[in-house]
């Protein structure tokens, strides 16, 4: 961790500790139906955490970076939107958006803008804060700066925290889950996922410990994928 | 900060819990019809009103001149409007029998008979009496021209006041003979639950109810030696009961109608159970109020004591991290904070511990959780070598605000279902799964505060610099 590697490398190695757990689980799922869940629930967390922190990027990077610098309104209604979103446990609004979305992939887009929201928010905070530091910017500078010189000098710097959030993206998903499964708020014919492992009144030990340390180990990945070049 | 900035914040504190209430009775209202239909879970007694806004609420006026012309034309759908003229009661009078004139003679036969259970409940006539059609109609014509001047809103209170006050049986018959045209005013004589203090009170509850449950038909008992919880248990049903149909026994005519778009729809009498006083009742007859007080007490402990636990252990494991010089040492720390981070690590104490580990445990994964993600906030963060616990809560402030509330939230919701602890988030969880909505927005806005107070208190610690400041302070 303390030597800087390349981002190539980062991704390389990001991709080789998620394709090491599905080689675990491709071995283990025929063993037993619980090891099955838990392949099928690797599949979902990869796949879902994946998309959800896609739409999170697509929704919070222009978001946020109008918030900071473009027109007052916006950063005003993402304020609003944010202090709405945020003031619930995510797990209700989960469990919510679980019932009321038809299939999976609306639901994992709904949390993906829900987490985008958040993270617009971040990224706001973290280039005003910037900006207040650095006496030769100018606030709300968005229009009047050459765009790429925008993104260079002030994105690239803002984006620390963003990548924090974003490598918590599996653990905060199959949390939510577990959640909302051990809440009983979980929709009957959803999919097979952790969270049935993980929120059970009784989980068996050895598929619940595999999957919360998968959890672990995928959050450790991301975390080295998002590695910025400062902190190197 | 000046005082008109902080009225600012507080008025924005308010509005934002205002439309946070809107989209969190959005919420159940959405999962209770998912449940009720997914699940056949029992639904709500409201749920036949609109969510938030009814564009035709029904008065007694709409619903007794649907009846009367369903029974003038006879056939199947008389029947279910025979059942509900008859409930309307006394209430349906003022607008039945005058419009009996305007009936041909057989609609206006089946009708004055359909309001024979009305005269019995009155105690005005016996069945026999009303057996036929045309004694019937002959009976409520002489009955309007009688008895028209009673059915006044003014009479009716003043005798409702007198029983009240002094146990007389002709002010019961009075009150009897105007029959469901009384119930706003007996209604409003009880008052409020928390009024009934003493054994008088007690006595006025009696004399009220005996006069309710007569005109309703309703199974409401309050015995001769009722105590004082006893008489308040009745003062609630009643009120519940008028909660529901009060609508129905009243006539909605200009401003009210308008005020009804409103105040008949699910939200609307959430909000007045909520301005009842003790945020409304649950279903199993407990005050809101009381379900948050008991559950206020651990969810703020825990994020109380695991904010101001995890907050300095993340600032002492971060200083650790950057000066231990050994990468191996700082790999290790860095997997591990990241690791622990992740609020699954719940569920491994949960596995070797079991679900008895309590409190204690609880407050531990909270605690390690903040200072977990604390510290990889800060290890990411762009400051100086030296991490003061001052330049640490500056530098973690902005993903303090925006991302902690509903990270830790979420986290103590995990653990207290876990564990069963009787906190705000496993109650908000149970009561949101059984459709309980008086206890779920009860619990989901005592965390939603919380949740705002935290945003806001980061929003306070956020470095202000002179350019930038009239930025922030307008988006604030």
């Amino acid at each position: 961790m303390n030597e800087p590697l390349s981002p190539k490398r980062r991704l390389a190695l990001a991709a080789a500790g998620a394709a090491l757990l599905v080689v675990l689980a491709t071995v283990l799922a025929p063993l037993s139906p619980q090891l099955q869940t838990y392949a099928r629930g690797l599949a979902f967390a990869v796949l879902a955490g994946l998309s959800i922190m896609a739409v999170a990027f697509l929704v919070a990077l222009p978001l946020g970076a109008l918030a900071a610098s473009g027109p007052r309104v916006i950063d005003w209604a993402l304020r609003f939107a944010c202090d709405l979103v945020g003031s619930l446990p995510t797990v209700f609004v989960a469990a919510v958006f679980w019932a009321g979305t038809r299939s999976i992939s609306s639901f994992v887009c709904s949390l993906g803008v829900l987490r985008g929201l958040e993270q617009a928010w971040l990224l706001r905070c973290e280039i005003v804060r910037l900006e207040a530091e650095d006496p030769d910017a100018a606030p709300r500078s968005l229009g009047r700066t050459p765009l790429v010189a925008f993104l260079r000098r002030r994105m690239s710097a803002a984006l620390g925290p963003l990548f924090v959030s974003a490598s918590f993206s599996v653990a905060w998903l199959t949390a939510l889950d577990a959640a909302v499964s051990q809440a009983g708020l979980r929709p009957p014919g959803a999919p097979t996922t952790w969270g049935v492992l993980l929120g059970a009144p009784d989980p068996s030990p050895i598929p619940a410990l595999l999957a919360a340390g998968s959890v672990a180990w995928l959050t450790v990945a991301l975390h080295a994928l998002f590695r910025p070049p400062s902190a190197a | 900060m000046s005082v008109r900035a902080a009225i600012r914040r507080l008025f924005g504190i308010a509005l934002t819990l205002i439309a946070v209430s809107v989209g969190m009775f959005w919420a159940s209202a959405s999962y209770a019809r998912h449940a009720v239909a997914e699940r056949n879970q029992q639904a709500s007694p409201f749920a036949a009103f609109p969510v938030f806004f009814n564009p035709r609420p029904v008065g007694v006026r709409d619903i007794s001149t649907d009846a009367v012309r369903a029974i003038a034309h006879g056939g199947k759908e008389a029947i279910p409007a025979r059942l509900a003229l008859a409930r309307l009661g006394g209430a349906a009078l003022p607008y039945v029998l005058p419009a009996l004139d305007s009936l041909d003679p057989r609609s206006r036969e089946r009708v004055a008979l359909a309001l024979t259970p009305i005269a019995v409940r009155m105690e005005v006539a016996t069945r026999e009496e009303l057996a036929d059609g045309s004694q019937a109609v002959l009976f409520w014509t002489r009955f309007w021209q009688d008895r028209a001047i009673d059915f006044r809103t003014a009479s009716v209170r003043h005798l409702t006041s007198r029983l009240a006050e002094r146990s007389i049986a002709l002010r019961r018959e009075d009150l009897i003979h105007v029959d469901t045209f009384a119930l706003p005013a007996l209604i409003d004589a009880l008052g409020r639950a928390d009024k009934v203090e003493t054994f008088d009170d007690v006595a006025r509850v009696q004399r009220l109810n005996s006069v309710l449950a007569h005109i309703t038909e309703l199974p409401v008992f309050c015995p001769p030696g009722a105590s004082v919880d006893d008489a308040r248990q009745v003062v609630d049903t009643w009120l519940d009961f008028w909660e529901l149909h009060g609508s129905e026994y009243m006539a909605l005519d200009g401003p009210r109608r308008l005020a009804a778009a409103f105040v008949e729809t699910q939200y609307g009498k959430w909000l007045a159970a909520v301005l009842r006083g003790g945020l409304g009742r649950t279903k199993n007859g407990e005050r809101a109020l009381d379900l948050v007080t008991q559950g206020l007490t651990t969810t703020s402990f825990l994020l109380f004591v695991g904010l101001g636990g995890g907050f300095p252990l993340g600032v002492v494991w971060t200083r650790f991290e950057r000066r231990g010089h050994r990468p191996l040492t700082r790999l290790a720390s860095a997997v591990a904070g990241t690791a622990l981070a992740a609020v699954p690590c719940a569920t491994f104490v949960r596995l070797l511990s079991g679900a008895t580990a309590g409190l204690v445990s609880a407050i531990c994964i909270v605690t390690i959780t903040t200072a977990a993600w604390v510290s990889r906030h800060l290890a990411r963060s762009t400051m100086s070598q030296s991490v003061s616990p001052i330049a640490a809560a500056f530098s973690v402030s902005a993903p303090l605000g925006a991302t902690y509330p509903p990270f830790v939230l979420s986290a103590i919701v995990l653990v207290e279902l876990m564990f069963r602890l009787p906190g705000l988030g496993r109650t908000a969880a149970l009561s949101l799964a059984s459709g309980d909505v008086n206890a779920w927005m009860a619990a989901s806005l005592s965390l939603a505060s919380a949740s705002l107070l935290l945003r806001h208190a980061a929003d306070l610690l956020r470095p202000r610099g002179g350019a930038a400041q009239s930025g922030i302070a307008s988006a604030s």
